[in-house]
């Protein structure tokens, strides 16, 4: 029976909070679902959880849209403002990740549009976002060809369109699985998903079956 | 088509697959560890798909400096209003809280309060809140000791001095009460919830017995049996197991204790518990369970401790063998107790 430690939730105290690892070791095991209802209820914690796991995700991913490093702060921040404004009355989420990289985007393109940086379609005008690279750190698998080989899916994965490519490194990159995909690039149905990512590995299939 | 016949696109859009080449776990391991070893022949192909999904990157990565990491925590820390508190409140406990009601609650109560001094018998005023729930308010007088069943048969023993709200009915499912004071609870077991609201506190359970203490500014919840677990507004979560207190100081901070459970919840059997009890606590007891007020003209050495057991006694053989033993003597008038040294 240890004595619990109980922190006094100040805001200064949740700064320092930050620091400390209460947070992960109540929720790591935690479900989505369930930090996220706990978010929901005003626990502090859970807050904490969130924003340490994902907000050097959602600044990476917002750096896909925009380079204004400041604009894509302020976006973090209102979004995390908004949503701890109405706790209490929170929809579920299934997956946090998804659901925040939804809500930034929407933000960035929303503050864009504002400051008349970007058309009213919004990205798919436009090729400079989601800029996609094969990294070095693995090696494939037929070292005489492999130089060759890389450049070759590299310069067809840059040729995707913009959709293609976001898709992509959400699979990959971000891990996340094709509902999290519908989810985040808003699609109705999951297949749309796949369909997305199929177009776009297919044109990987000559360099690939070689 | 099964993963034999698959070639490298099939491979690269298999959720299954990239899942072992991302996060790896025990059953993904597992699964493809052993097929690889089974299909040797499409060893290359796996290894190859696998390192293209690993070498997928962003090609423009920035990290997010520790600075700003900090500065926006803060940002949204400081920006946000509190949460309002009836938002985490369930929807039953939401309806209490409109401020038209208050002045309704306070009235009652205070009628209640009134009827309860002068009458001294254990009269339940009914408070209407609002149409589709209708609450229950009921207080226990100083000296006096109640039960009360609710209406999932779940009982509560209510100590001197107490109060407590519930709805007469838990008909959206929900089960909870209010509480002011000291309570010992036997929720039955219905498969929702019960949750005892104290102090900003919400005390959660599914079917079992504890006892719930609001003294002064601090807080303490004692399990007997069951499960229960403890959320404070600032959205902490203590569990409890059985035998275990939970002890919650005005500023917050808690800690877990055992707990001795005559000297706890002794009261509800109408037993008066004193373990090595300090002067104050003794007179605090004593006043709490008499409904009486007591006053000392005399001395009491500070390491002065009192322990003893009293079942359904009266004040005056209670006082009697308290102070009998401190050499103290003691007068009772009406409800006022006067403790004195002899000369």
């Amino acid at each position: 029976m240890k004595p619990q430690k109980k922190e006094n939730l100040s805001p200064t105290n949740l700064v320092l909070s930050l620091k400390q690892n209460d947070s992960l070791l109540q929720f790591e095991n935690k479900t989505d679902e369930e930090v996220w209802s706990a978010f929901d209820k005003g626990n502090e914690l859970a807050f904490n959880y969130i924003y340490r796991i994902h907000v050097k995700s959602m600044f990476r991913y917002g750096s896909q849209i925009t380079c204004d490093t400041g604009l894509i702060q302020d976006c973090v921040q209102n979004i995390f403002i908004q949503l701890r404004d109405k706790r209490g009355s929170l929809s579920t989420v299934q997956n946090i990740k998804g659901y925040l990289f939804k809500s930034l985007q929407r933000e960035i393109i929303r503050k864009l549009k504002k400051d008349s940086k970007l058309g009213k379609d919004g990205l798919d005008q436009n090729d400079n976002y989601f800029p996609i690279t094969l990294s070095h750190e693995s090696v494939l698998i037929h070292r005489e060809r492999d130089e060759e080989c890389r450049q070759k899916i590299k310069k067809a994965l840059t040729e995707l369109t913009t959709r293609q490519r976001q898709a992509i490194l959400l699979l990959y990159e971000e891990g996340l699985s094709y509902r999290e995909i519908a989810d985040t690039m808003e699609f109705s149905e999951v297949k749309s998903a796949r369909k997305i990512i199929y177009r776009g590995l297919a044109t990987l299939k000559d360099i690939l079956q070689k | 088509m099964k993963y034999k016949d698959y070639d490298i696109i099939d491979f690269l859009l298999e959720e299954f697959f990239i899942q072992w080449v991302k996060n790896p776990d025990k059953n993904t391991r597992h699964f493809w560890e052993k097929w690889l070893q089974q299909h040797p022949e499409k060893r290359d192909m796996v290894l190859e798909a696998a390192s293209i999904i690993r070498s997928v990157k962003y090609a423009n990565s920035p990290e997010l400096s520790d600075e700003m990491y900090v500065e926006s925590f803060e940002n949204i820390i400081k920006a946000g209003h509190p949460i309002p508190e009836r938002k985490l409140k369930n929807k039953s406990w939401f309806s209490f809280y409109p401020l038209k009601n208050i002045a309704a609650i306070l009235i009652f109560g205070f009628c209640g309060w009134m009827v309860h001094s002068h009458m001294i018998v254990g009269v339940q005023p009914e408070v209407p809140v609002e149409k589709e729930e209708i609450t229950v308010r009921r207080t226990v007088p100083l000296g006096k000791r109640s039960i009360i069943t609710l209406a999932d048969s779940s009982r509560v023993f209510l100590n001197s001095g107490s109060e407590m709200e519930y709805p007469k009915s838990f008909n959206q499912g929900d089960r909870w009460v209010r509480l002011k004071g000291e309570a010992f609870f036997e929720v039955k077991k219905n498969g929702s919830s019960f949750s005892v609201f104290a102090k900003n506190t919400e005390i959660k359970v599914l079917g079992t017995s504890f006892n719930v203490k609001e003294a002064d500014k601090d807080l303490s919840v004692a399990l007997v049996s069951g499960k229960v677990q403890v959320n404070d507004q600032k959205g902490n979560q203590v569990r409890l197991n059985p035998a275990e207190m939970l002890a919650i100081k005005e500023d917050g901070k808690f800690s877990k204790t055992s707990f001795d459970s005559l000297e706890v919840t002794g009261w509800k059997d109408r037993i008066l518990v004193f373990r090595s009890a300090s002067f104050r606590e003794v007179k605090r007891k004593i006043e709490n369970w008499y409904g009486v007020e007591v006053s000392s003209n005399g001395k009491v050495s500070r390491e002065w401790k009192y322990s003893g057991i009293y079942k359904e006694e009266t004040l005056e053989n209670v006082l009697r063998g308290i102070f009998i033993t401190s050499g103290m003597q003691y007068h009772i008038e009406n409800r006022k107790v006067t403790l004195y040294n002899p000369k």
